[in-house]
């Protein structure tokens, strides 16, 4: 055991613990007090309301949920995530077996070319990638949404899962094939619930991804506004003329909340899902 | 590695690749194709539309497709066609780089930067040696002064302002790579202080502050979302001016000084990505054995030789990529940027703005102005870079593995 430290070392301690804690958390805080106000009224909070809660009020809340078309955007986020995160975790957890599980001619290559190709930002293809949905007919789908999330997100969970699979010994599996268990079986039935952590990783990413995002959804679905996803909805909302704080404040609390939650619940799985296989190239 | 072998390996592994090799043939190659061979053309506002009679357009856009027909928007106006010279979009990109003056100023300025590197390598070599001749600190200084006295005596300024003339591309570029270099360090100490204080065992609470200090990352999915609340602290008559006004301090228009906006960016977005290296170094930390630290304290070892004797070298493996991931990452940061000031403030219409990130630069031409041509080819320069960069950290990794097997 390592020796108690000193008070003064607690103090330093504690003292960046909390300036750290202060500016970690007050964004989110304020956003927090900003969706209890009413109205519009930017440029005319007093300072004390910045801080602590000086008025409160749910109708911003009532307003999103009852007379704004939130509900429609929350589910068009919903069916998207959902499906982007079901076809990230098929697709990269095959392709992560195949990789982890077999040697073949230019395994290596394509692991290199699948993080080389990822550094060509993804913004800047956006209107290619929006050509080819056109081609398809999936240009202002939500299903072509999902198809380009999805390939948005292989390249890290394919990386992450295999390195993840890597750890994890195939003696086992060997083992079940002796006793007459194919391949791939084997490897559902054994390595799988093992590399729980990483494919909770995995699935978080692909939620996300196709979630949080800002960019892809507003140039793929740019119309009509019940086809539109919650956050580009939402920052519409802010941008027009004037802004009803308030609103988008309180519009943005209900779209982060369940994220927030999911993320601290899956908190120590991120850990050990991202460090123990390691994005480590 | 599973033992089956001949056709029926070729089939499973073919079956199992393919999804993945399909969708990043379609959206990943496909584009980047495209995007370069646009990049050849004069592609803008007044050129949108394809000659599907010209071979290789024809063959690459989609819209010339057959499955595409009739749901095709053609306009009446002219076709784009390939650039006469073929690099049309580079030159005006990076060509006036070529002239004598402009490579003689990028000569004088990388010149600055060689102590630094001799620094490095001498200190390499030092490392190894039993007895070293120097201390890696004053090897260092002596390494910094020394560049700083060449930056003077070579007038960097002049070269800068030099190279700076030669067109947009080295205005982003050097800004995207000061964002890069101030906010990387920034959030790596914030990280590594963070993650060794969560990390010692006697502190009550470390749990409650590891969840709040987690936070950040937690809601960096609407990273558009709470950009728009940072945006909101440093307005005319945001959070920091109304607290600075309480003290009896004129608070200023922070978003609208090119250095103030800066600064807000490199804030915020150093907000957004601590949490990661918090946690990366904290996974990092609880891997250390512990008795290799009883060790050092058996032999007397103070505070900050533990830290950089021990605790560093031990967690380079693991964060070494980390860095590298993130700065390839911030060096195509967005959506911060964007949310915050648009790539403002600028000088004028025409030139990019204290905040105009290469990618908020390339996305402008793209979205504002419909300058394909340029933007493709700037993206395509990017890309180059990158790729290099990318290869350089998979060499860095390879070099690092094996420190924990």
């Amino acid at each position: 055991m390592k020796k108690k430290p000193t008070t003064t070392v607690y103090i330093i301690q504690y003292a960046i613990l909390i300036l750290a804690a202060i500016f970690a958390f007050y964004p989110v805080w304020f956003a927090i007090l900003a969706s209890g106000r009413l109205g519009d009224r930017l440029y005319t909070l007093n300072l004390a309301g910045m801080f602590i809660p000086t008025e409160w009020t749910f109708e911003n809340y009532r307003v999103m949920l009852f007379e704004r078309p939130l509900g429609l955007w929350l589910r068009n986020s919903i069916y998207v995530a959902s499906l982007t995160t079901i076809a990230s975790l098929l697709i990269s957890t095959s392709a992560a077996f195949a990789l982890s599980r077999f040697k073949f001619w230019g395994r290596e290559s394509l692991l290199i070319l699948l993080l080389a190709i990822q550094t060509f930002p993804g913004v800047l293809s956006l209107v290619a990638v929006a050509q080819i949905l056109t081609a398809l007919g999936l240009y202002r789908t939500h299903e072509g949404l999902v198809l380009a999330y999805t390939v948005g997100t292989l390249v890290f969970s394919t990386w992450n899962l295999k390195g993840y699979f890597d750890t994890i010994p195939i003696d086992l599996e060997e083992a079940a094939q002796i006793d007459g268990c194919g391949p791939v079986d084997s490897f559902i039935r054994i390595a799988l619930p093992l590399a729980r952590p990483a494919l909770a990783v995995t699935a978080l990413f692909g939620f996300m991804a196709g979630w949080g995002d800002f960019i892809f959804a507003s140039v793929l679905i740019p119309a009509p506004d019940e086809m539109k996803m919650a956050v580009p909805a939402l920052y519409g909302l802010a941008n027009s003329q004037n802004v009803p704080w308030g609103y988008f404040a309180a519009g943005g609390m209900i779209i982060v909340l369940p994220t927030l939650i999911v993320f601290l619940l899956l908190q120590r799985f991120l850990v050990s899902g991202l460090t123990v296989g390691g994005v480590k190239g | 590695m599973i033992g089956w072998s001949g056709r029926r390996k070729a089939l499973t592994i073919l079956l199992f690749l393919g999804p993945t090799i399909v969708g990043i043939t379609l959206l990943n190659i496909f584009p980047i194709l495209l995007s370069t061979y646009t990049s050849f053309t004069n592609r803008n506002r007044f050129h949108p539309n394809p000659d599907c009679n010209a071979f290789l357009t024809g063959l690459l856009d989609p819209v010339c497709w057959p499955v595409f027909q009739g749901r095709a928007q053609r306009g009446l106006a002219e076709p784009y066609t390939l650039q006469d010279p073929l690099f049309q979009n580079y030159s005006d990109l990076i060509g006036q780089l070529f002239t004598l003056e402009a490579l003689g100023a990028l000569v004088m300025i990388v010149l600055c930067f060689v102590p630094l590197i001799l620094a490095r390598y001498l200190d390499r070599r030092f490392e190894r040696q039993v007895s070293r001749p120097i201390s890696s600190a004053t090897l260092w200084g002596g390494a910094i002064v020394l560049g700083l006295a060449l930056a003077f005596a070579l007038n960097v300024n002049a070269a800068y302002d030099t190279l700076m003339s030669t067109g947009d591309f080295f205005v982003v570029v050097f800004r995207t790579l000061l964002f890069v270099i101030l906010r990387v360090p920034l959030s790596f100490l914030i990280g590594l202080t963070l993650a060794m204080i969560l990390n010692s065992e006697h502190l009550p609470g470390r749990t409650f502050f590891r969840v709040v200090l987690f936070i950040p990352w937690a809601t960096s999915s609407l990273a558009i979302l709470m950009a728009l609340v940072w945006q909101f602290f440093f307005r005319e008559q945001g959070v920091i001016n109304q607290v600075l006004g309480v003290f009896g301090i004129d608070g200023m228009a922070w978003l609208t000084n090119p250095v103030t906006a800066f600064a807000a960016i490199v804030i915020t977005d150093t907000w957004f990505s601590y949490p990661f290296f918090m946690i990366v170094i904290l996974g990092a930390l609880q891997s250390i054995p512990a008795d290799v630290y009883e060790a050092a304290e058996v032999d007397g070892a103070r505070w900050w030789t533990t830290l950089t004797r021990i605790t560093l070298p031990l967690i380079r493996p693991a964060i070494l990529p980390a860095i590298v991931l993130t700065s390839i990452t911030a060096f195509q940061m967005f959506g911060t940027a964007y949310a915050i000031t648009q790539g403002g403030p600028t000088r004028g219409a025409d030139q990019p703005g204290a905040t105009e990130f290469v990618i908020v630069y390339a996305f402008r031409q793209i979205f504002n102005s419909q300058n394909y041509g340029r933007a493709t080819a700037f993206s395509v320069i990017l890309f180059i870079f990158l790729f290099i960069a990318t290869l350089y950290s998979l060499r860095l990794t390879r070099i690092t593995k094996g420190a924990y097997e």
